[in-house]
Order: structure tokens, then C-alpha cells, then sequence
């Protein structure tokens, strides 16, 4: 028996004019690249504007001329700019990037807004196996990668499964219990890094550097650690981005997820994975950076809506400028002295989590 | 002929305690039939065991002849589609965005919405008769709206059998009607209709087929009329005789 509705699987071959009819997506392609074009042109001017802000002023003009190879900056200048402030400057952007993209890949995953890596513990995760990796392996590296860098991303996954499990019940994963169990796993991961003093062989280059690493200071990275962390939120990035549309089905519910035809499970492990080596990443640049994760793609969220799609290179770029400016805000506030970027961002971040924790009482029964 | 959908001798328990055993039933391709029984007898439970979500302890789920543990989900769900009790929707997704999930079964990871998937879309919301709240948020409808937009991304899914699970639920009953009706237009389009219904006296006239859950987990199958007595209600719902007489179809 033939119908309207079974002939809708060839009515766009047999009625061309049907096509016209339909909504098409391209406008919207279209504002989205127009969008991430022009938070590209940001990011651009906003590392520009922090590569001459500092304790040696250089110019926005020279710097522009000085990298299309118009002007010759003084050797001073050339390795205050490209040998301190360029390094710090793009890691920011990396760290800010890779918190934004953690904060919407596990906000996704547990369906709720207020989940980012620093409030469900997956920071303090990272911080806990980069502490293990600074203290007790600092010269062992497997295939390129430091044992600190893949110590933070064991540390982050096992904290994100210990904490999924505690707050999962069969109707899904309940926010209180979420939050409970991440400020709970935060709580015991924070003290244990004191530990970690204690068995300290060097206890005074450690001390400095895990009470760097706990209030979020990004440092000036080699090129070759810049580089990897770079090519690994890349390979985080580039994982997550297939599995956006699957996302969105997930807002539904793992078991209708599951009816469409999503691989609940297996998407599940993915997004953590990459989740979790989002967070590994931002870590082993900037220790524990809080709230850059809560309130980047909630900023995005509130512009583009809940599509995770067009979110993903959106959120990016939005953390990588959010960032850079927050740590070039860090750098120059208090100056001569430098405040840690995750202590202002929890100035920032603090009220704002507080905020979003108000209005979502009544929708998540809080 | 063979059913659109079939369970044999199915069987299922929760944590060992048994909710439906021995189950046996089939419906035929563009027929309509209601699921009724008490509170907690196992409808749900067969719907999800209908879709896959569930698998039987004993016992075989077929649809159109294959047994769906056979099948990929991807494959059962162009064929069928639930429309759930519930649905909670985190964030502000509009009815559109909703309306679109139920093209998953048909995209690849890296493919988007093609124009045939556009197609079905907009012809899934103007079945259910959501297109005027596409813009809307999802979270914002009122219970008859989100029924009819979990109807239309059940729909998306260019599904030959839509399941429903209690649709009219804590509806007043000019939307119950409105879904009823509803039902009677996605029935002409050639969908099976399998849907559980609280409400008896939306049964006679507007089911051709009806399946009484009773305890026990035997199930009684014929018309409204041959199912809907006296006897079979007072034994189903256990309800003493006469308590009820207000609620039976005239």
C-alpha cells in the first residue's frame, strides 16, 4: 500500500519544487562560518594585544610590522616577544580552548550546565597524576610524551569514571550527586597533592612548583611542549567534533539515544576520553584553572543555542580568547607582581557558577 | 502474511522478579491496537522489549519475520519508533531541533541533514501538527504540545510502526481527543499504531485491536468489545464490581 507518508523516501527525485519548500541549513553554515571567522580575527588581535602588554611595553605597530617582516625588532624585544610572551600567550589560548571544549563535551555527556572539569574533579584528577609525573618521573618519557603528561590524562579519566559511577543512577546522572561526588573526589584529590610534598626529594623546587600548579599559573612552555599539547587537543578536538550530532540525541536520554540508533556506551568512553584529554592538556600547561569551562560554553550556549555542532569550534575560539585576555588581565593587574590566572578566574568564575546554580533550581530541582 | 511485529512465548524479569512471561501476540502491518492493563502489570515494559531496549529472557521479539537481536539498531529504528511517557530535554532545544533527532538512524557521523531528511522533518511536524512551534522551546510547551512533538521526532524516523507509551497521560481531554484524532490520520498514512492506554474510555471506537495485560501476565487479545467486559476488567484491574461503570464506553 503506497501513501503520502512511505513516499516521502523518493519525493525529493520526484518533486524538485518539494526541495524549495524545505528550510534550508545554509544560512545558517553560513552565519556560523561568518561567526568563527570573526572570533578567529579576535583570538588574532587579543594574542597581539598581549604579546605588548608586559613590563616592557612594545608596541601593537611594531609587533604587526616585526612579523610581516617589515621592521627589525631589537634583540631585546625579539626574545622578550618571541622566547617569553609569545610561548605563554599561545598556551593560554591552548588552555583556554581545551577548558571551554571540556566544560561542553562533559556538560553534554551529563546533561546539565553546571558540570565543567574543575567542579566534577577531573582537573584535580589531572593535577594529582601531573603531581605524581613532576615528583617522582620527571625524566621518563614514553613515545614522546612525558610521564607527567600521561600520568594527568590517567589521573583525569580515572577521576571522571570514579565520579560518573557515584552519580549515576538508572534515570540518568542526577546533578546534586554529580556535584556531591566531584566536590568530593576534588576535596581528597587537593589534599593528597600535600602528600606528594612530603615524599618531595627536592622539597623546595617542589613546593614551588605543585603551589604553581594548584592556584593555575601558566608558565612559559619549550616549543616542543607547546607543540604537543597543541597536536593533542587537536587529536581531542578532532575526535569529539564527529560525535557532536550524537550528543545532541543524547540530550534526549541514553535509552531513547539508544532507540536512534547511537551506540550509547561507546560514545559515552569517547567523549570522556577526549574530555578528559581536553582537561590533561590545560593541566599540564596551567595547573588548575577553575570555571573557564563553566562559563565559555554557557556563553555560547546562550548565543547559539543548544546545538553541539556549531558550539564545538564556537566554544574553541571563545576559550582561547577568554583566556589569553584573563591571563594577560593576570599578568599586568597587580604588576610588578603577577596574580595566577586561577585565582582571578575564580573571582570571575566563582559568582558566576553561584549564578548559574540559582536559575537552575527550579529546573533541575535543586 | 507475515505480522509487522510479533512476540513468541516472551518472557522478562527485573532483578529476578518476573513481569511478563510467555507472551504472545502479533499485529499486522496498518493495523491499530491499545495495550491496557493496571498500574505497574508490564506495559511499558513490553513496549521497551517491543523496541529492543529490553531483551526478553525467554521468548523472541520479530519484526516483519527477523528477530531484532539480529537486527542492527540503526535498521530497527527506520522500522519503529517509541514515543516515550517522558521525555526531559536538557538546555533550550527548540521543537525543530528536537523534531530532527529522529533522523539519527539515517545520518552518518560526519553526514549532516540532506534535503530528503529535511523533507521528512518538515512532514513529521506538519502530521503532528508542530510546525507553528518550531521556534519554540521545548522545555516551554504545555503536556498536549510535547506529545505532539515527541509524535512528530517518533515520525522523523519514517517509522511502518510507531509505539506509544500512555500519549494521553495527564491530558485534558480535548487534547486527548486532538491526539486521537491523530492517531486516526498517521493510521491512514499506513502507520501501525501499537500505543498503551490508561484511559479506557479512549479505547472502544478508536482501536480496532485491543490487548488486556492482566495479572499474571496473561494477556487477553480480541475487539474492545470482546476484551472490555465486565468480567475481563473486574479481573484485570481488580476493581469490585460496578465501581466502575461511570468509566465504561456506552
Amino acid at each position: 500500500m503506497e501513501t503520502e507518508w512511505t513516499r516521502l523516501q523518493t519525493v525529493s527525485a520526484e518533486q524538485p519544487d518539494a526541495q524549495a519548500t524545505v528550510p534550508s541549513n545554509r544560512t545558517g553554515m553560513a552565519g556560523l562560518l561568518a561567526l568563527a571567522s570573526g572570533l578567529g580575527c579576535v583570538l588574532v588581535a587579543a594574542v597581539v594585544v598581549s604579546l605588548a602588554v608586559g613590563a616592557v611595553h612594545v608596541s601593537v605597530s611594531s609587533i604587526i610590522e616585526a612579523s610581516m617582516g617589515r621592521r627589525a625588532l631589537s634583540p631585546m624585544d625579539h626574545v622578550i616577544l618571541f622566547e617569553i610572551r609569545l610561548p605563554r600567550v599561545l598556551a593560554s589560548a591552548v588552555v583556554g580552548a581545551a577548558l571551554a571544549c571540556a566544560g561542553l563535551l562533559f556538560q553534554g555527556l551529563f546533561r546539565n550546565p553546571l558540570a565543567d572539569p574543575y567542579v566534577i574533579g577531573s582537573s584535580g584528577g589531572a593535577v594529582v597524576g601531573a603531581c605524581i609525573g613532576i615528583l617522582l618521573f620527571s625524566q621518563v618519557a614514553f613515545m614522546g610524551f612525558s610521564a607527567t603528561a600521561l600520568l594527568a590524562f590517567s589521573g583525569s579519566v580515572l577521576t571522571m569514571i570514579v565520579v560518573y559511577a557515584l552519580a549515576r543512577s538508572t534515570s540518568g546522572t542526577n546533578v546534586v550527586a554529580l556535584l556531591l561526588a566531584g566536590f568530593a573526589v576534588s576535596t581528597m584529590l587537593g589534599s593528597s597533592t600535600y602528600l606528594f610534598e612530603l615524599l618531595d626529594p627536592n622539597p623546595a623546587v617542589g613546593s614551588r612548583v605543585l603551589s604553581s600548579w594548584l592556584h593555575g599559573v601558566i608558565g612559559t612552555p619549550t616549543w616542543q611542549e607547546l607543540s604537543i599539547a597543541t597536536a593533542l587537543f587537536a587529536i581531542a578536538a578532532l575526535t569529539a567534533f564527529p560525535l557532536m550530532r550524537r550528543l545532541n540525541t543524547l540530550a534526549l536520554g541514553d535509552e531513547y539515544a539508544q532507540q536512534l540508533g547511537v551506540r550509547v556506551e561507546r560514545t559515552r568512553i569517547y567523549l570522556i576520553l577526549a574530555g578528559s584529554l581536553l582537561t590533561a592538556v590545560a593541566v599540564s600547561l596551567g595547573g588548575l584553572i577553575g570555571f573557564a569551562g563553566l562559563i565559555v560554553p554557557h556563553g555560547a550556549r546562550m548565543l547559539l543555542g543548544p546545538d553541539h555542532v556549531r558550539l564545538l569550534p564556537v566554544t574553541a575560539l571563545s576559550g582561547a580568547i577568554f583566556l589569553v585576555l584573563t591571563d594577560t588581565l593576570a599578568r599586568t593587574v597587580l604588576a610588578p607582581k603577577e596574580l595566577p590566572v586561577g585565582v582571578l578566574m575564580v573571582f570571575i568564575g566563582g559568582p558566576f557558577f553561584l549564578y548559574l546554580l540559582r536559575n537552575s533550581k527550579r529546573e533541575y530541582g535543586l | 502474511m507475515t505480522p509487522l511485529l510479533e512476540m513468541r512465548g516472551v518472557g522478562f524479569a527485573y532483578a529476578g522478579r518476573e513481569v511478563l512471561r510467555d507472551v504472545n501476540f502479533s499485529l499486522q502491518e496498518g493495523s491499530c491496537t491499545a495495550l491496557i492493563g493496571s498500574n505497574g502489570v508490564g506495559k511499558t515494559t513490553l513496549l521497551r522489549l517491543a523496541t529492543g531496549s529490553l531483551s526478553p529472557a525467554s521468548g523472541e521479539v520479530l519484526l516483519d519475520g527477523l528477530g531484532l537481536r539480529r537486527m542492527a539498531r540503526r535498521e530497527i529504528a527506520r522500522s519503529l519508533a517509541l514515543v516515550p511517557q517522558r521525555l526531559e530535554v536538557p538546555f533550550r532545544f527548540t521543537v525543530q531541533q528536537i523534531v530532527e533527532q529522529g533522523r539519527t538512524p539515517y545520518l552518518g557521523r560526519l553526514r549532516g541533514m540532506l534535503v530528503d531528511d529535511r523533507i521528512a522533518v518538515e512532514r513529521a511536524m506538519d502530521l503532528a501538527r508542530v510546525t507553528s512551534l518550531r521556534t519554540r522551546i521545548f522545555n516551554e510547551l504545555s503536556g498536549g504540545e510535547r506529545q505532539r512533538v515527541k509524535i512528530a521526532l517518533g515520525l522523523a524516523q519514517q517509522p511502518r510502526i510507531l509505539l506509544l507509551d500512555e500519549p494521553t497521560q495527564n491530558l485534558d481531554i480535548g487534547r486527548q481527543v486532538e491526539l486521537v484524532d491523530l492517531l486516526h490520520l498517521l493510521k491512514a498514512q499506513g502507520i501501525t499504531i501499537f500505543a498503551s492506554i490508561h484511559d479506557l474510555h479512549l479505547v472502544p471506537g478508536n482501536f480496532e485491536k485491543v490487548l488486556l495485560l492482566g495479572p499474571g501476565q496473561s494477556i487477553v487479545e480480541g475487539t474492545a468489545e470482546d476484551v472490555m467486559t465486565n468480567e475481563c476488567l473486574e479481573w484485570a484491574f481488580d476493581c469490585p464490581p460496578g465501581r466502575y461503570v461511570g468509566m465504561r464506553p456506552a
